[in-house]
């Protein structure tokens, strides 16, 4: 018998929660790079904070473009940073019950502050600028 | 040259509290600290407990820390250090039965979980042996090389803060066998380490790598083991 020169093997491990957050963390980071980027720049140096009024808030709100980049980059820097504490928790949590309860609240904790912080951001204020 | 050791001591029998002994010792800079120990056991006191076995990095048995660093006593050399004045402590993370010798039942229960040992029902085609190319054998070389000291395992703080991680040494261990061509228990080993605990405690820390005395890339082994399990294939 000949040894064979085929290294590649296919496997198919079934995939669960843990591998789901382990890629959650790093495709959450890739959006993370323009989505952090753009507002940095835009924000601090295009212009700049102490140029920031009510006038540059109400104008930004206005856009339907801003308000999704915004609800998206709130909702993947808040997960990507709630998913970061969570694995910090887990150094102190040894039971499996514990680290259930863990992920549970703090999913909800992260769906509950990214809807209404998104319903906020999208839905906007019913009011014309100048407010009154 | 004279170097002052600061040796960890507990007695379980005695102490309530772990402390600290001091000796000064004559040393030569090329003596190992191994070679301390055993003149301050052989001359000084007695009652001084630490492993050895071969003394010379293979067996892996008086890992310990030094001056904060996981190192095989047997491979440092006291000019290495570069300094005079020598701490030296237990393994981290494991419990401590006397002085310098830990219990490393917890770790070797980690190891066992990984199946590391060779799966094959099959029997060879020529009813003799299972063959393997160069290339084989080279793809799972380096992991082949531990020698069970938990110098990485002890190293790592994932592991310190919870000793349910499985450790780098068992992934090291895991990683031999799944990327052996002759083996046929990838799929379990992987599904094992698709865990919390597993390999997705790994937070890349590099300490495993910086400890390991038979320089085996642990963290790159680790990551290998991760992107199997995400992409399916063992290559």
């Amino acid at each position: 018998m000949a040894a064979t020169t085929e290294t590649v093997r296919r496997v198919k491990v079934k995939p669960n929660y843990e591998m789901i957050a382990w890629k959650w963390m790093r495709y959450s980071a890739f959006a993370l790079i323009p989505l952090v980027w753009i507002h940095a720049i835009l924000q601090d140096v295009v212009v700049g904070v102490h140029a920031m009024d009510l006038g540059y808030v109400a104008e930004r709100w206005a856009s339907l473009f801003w308000r999704v980049f915004d609800a998206l980059l709130l909702g993947f820097a808040f997960a990507h940073g709630v998913n970061g504490l969570r694995q910090v928790l887990n150094d102190f949590i040894h039971g499996e019950k514990g680290r259930k309860i863990l992920n549970w609240s703090l999913f909800i904790f992260w769906l509950a502050i990214f809807l209404i912080g998104a319903i906020a951001l999208i839905g906007g204020v019913n009011q014309q600028f100048p407010l009154e | 040259m004279e170097v002052r050791m600061r040796i960890f001591r507990f007695n379980p029998e005695k102490d309530r509290k772990p402390h600290y002994d001091v000796f000064t010792v004559e040393a030569q800079p090329t003596d190992r600290v191994l070679d301390v120990l055993e003149w301050i056991r052989g001359d000084v006191d007695g009652t001084l407990a630490f492993r050895r076995s071969c003394a010379h990095g293979v067996c892996g048995s008086d890992a310990m820390r030094i001056n904060g660093r996981n190192y095989l006593a047997c491979k440092v050399l006291l000019r290495d250090l570069g300094t005079t004045e020598i701490t030296v402590e237990p393994l981290l993370g494991l419990p401590v039965i006397k002085d310098l010798i830990v219990d490393m039942g917890p770790f070797f229960e980690h190891y066992k979980t990984v199946m590391p040992y060779l799966v094959n029902d099959e029997l060879p085609a020529d009813g003799k042996e299972r063959l393997q190319s160069p290339e084989q054998r080279e793809r799972f070389d380096d992991t082949t090389k531990c020698i069970l000291c938990a110098a990485c395992t002890t190293s790592c703080p994932s592991f310190w803060s919870n000793g349910q991680y499985v450790g780098p040494a068992a992934i090291v261990n895991a990683h031999r066998f799944i990327f052996d061509s002759r083996d046929q228990a990838a799929v379990e080993r992987l599904e094992i380490l698709n865990d919390q605990f597993g390999v997705w405690r790994c937070r890349t820390a590099f300490n495993c790598t910086e400890a390991c005395p038979r320089e085996i890339k642990i963290t790159q082994a680790i990551a290998e083991v991760k992107r199997a399990i995400q992409t399916g294939r063992v290559e």
